[in-house]
């Protein structure tokens, strides 16, 4: 199969900036809701960039990172990513398990804490999905969720190769949330990262091709 | 004083000096170094997917592994690499996420990446040495040239030499 390059224009990235945001709106009140917290929510970029830039542009590549990722395949093939720096992580899987693990065996607090994380990623990353369903009407079934703890650069590759199949340029979608009233600061954005193909499937489908 | 280039992703580095070559962060991507240690020539490339036929166009030749292979031994042997005296080394190529019931397609990139790399060196007879291939960690690179020496660093697990 031979892809054709990504090329937008401005009205079809800010249909894609939009589906971000609802998209985003909802994955904010699940993470309010299931942590009965006020949760902020910055307005989503949606920006065109160079493969080769994806690496760099969201910190250092050697950056210790937590990612969550939730696959769907249907009318409209994506995966999404939410990433947060690995110490707010922490921060959000102990608010989350709202009790001292600190106690305990080293090797269960890693699973209590993973459990939590792909769980809130799970719920975030779904709420995200189900706006673009709600908005194009398209069955969008989701995987379980993968947890990964990682270097920036190493989770950022699978976003680069996967938009580098089709070419040089991608669009990302990136939408931070951040939960408010709380010590440790809690941040993590929401990566939207098509199929090769499918992003044109989305555009038609909301009347912008 | 060994000069350090960063070779980023699709790049394609050749050197005749002592150099450190660095790659931070790979994921599914792979870390190809090619080198003939008698004439002291070196080059590494950061391979990000198996084969260019499923692209339209190959701006980079280092992104795909069918075009980064011949490319960067047609750079070591303008330094003054004898085929015959070329080995290689490679590291990368994880899966970071594992989707049931997906095994295969885009988030396997990584296993495709190496055995397609692999394929290639074959093809032009270049014979593997060393390999820190596949898993499920990122991995960040440096070749000393001249020790030719790969460091491999993943988080958590420290750094090994292969």
């Amino acid at each position: 199969m031979e892809w054709e390059e990504l090329e937008l224009s401005t009205l079809q990235l800010d249909a894609i900036r939009e589906v971000g945001n609802i998209g985003a709106g909802n994955a904010a009140t699940a993470l309010s809701q299931l942590l009965g917290r006020a949760v902020d929510m910055e307005v989503p970029v949606a920006d065109l960039v160079s493969i080769y830039d994806i690496p760099f542009r969201y910190g250092s590549p050697e950056s210790q990172v937590c990612a969550v990722l939730i696959r769907a395949e249907g009318d409209f093939s994506c995966n999404l990513i939410f990433v947060m720096e690995e110490g707010e992580a922490q921060g959000l899987a102990d608010l989350l398990l709202s009790m001292d693990i600190s106690g305990m065996d080293p090797d269960v607090q890693i699973q209590m804490r993973d459990s939590a994380l792909s769980e809130v990623g799970n719920i975030i990353l779904g709420a995200f999905l189900n706006a673009i369903s709600m908005m194009t009407g398209y069955v969008l079934p989701a995987s379980v969720p993968s947890v990964a703890h990682d270097m920036l650069g190493a989770i950022m590759d699978v976003v680069a190769s996967i938009f580098g199949v089709m070419g040089e340029t991608a669009v990302i979608v990136k939408t931070t949330l951040q939960v408010m009233d709380v010590q440790q600061e809690i941040r993590g954005n929401v990566i939207m990262v098509p199929d090769p193909g499918a992003l044109a499937v989305l555009l038609k489908k909301l009347g912008v091709c | 004083m060994a000069q350090t280039i960063h070779v980023g992703m699709a790049d394609l580095v050749a050197v005749k000096h002592p150099s450190v070559l660095v790659t931070l962060g790979l994921g599914s991507c792979i870390g190809l170094v090619i080198f003939d240690p008698k004439n002291k020539v070196a080059g590494m490339a950061h391979i990000m997917l198996p084969d260019s036929r499923e692209s339209k166009s190959v701006p980079k030749p280092g992104k795909f592994a069918d075009t980064a292979v011949p490319k960067l031994l047609q750079e070591l042997l303008s330094l003054g690499a004898l085929p015959t005296n070329l080995q290689a080394k490679i590291a990368g190529g994880a899966q970071m996420f594992s989707v049931p019931g997906k095994e295969s397609g885009l988030l396997a990139v990584g296993a495709r990446n190496i055995e397609a790399t692999k394929k290639w060196l074959e093809q032009h007879r270049i014979p593997l040495i060393a390999e820190d291939t596949g898993g499920n960690k990122g991995r960040s690179i440096e070749f000393a040239v001249p020790q030719w020496t790969l460091t491999v660093k993943v988080l958590g697990t420290g750094t090994k030499e292969i």
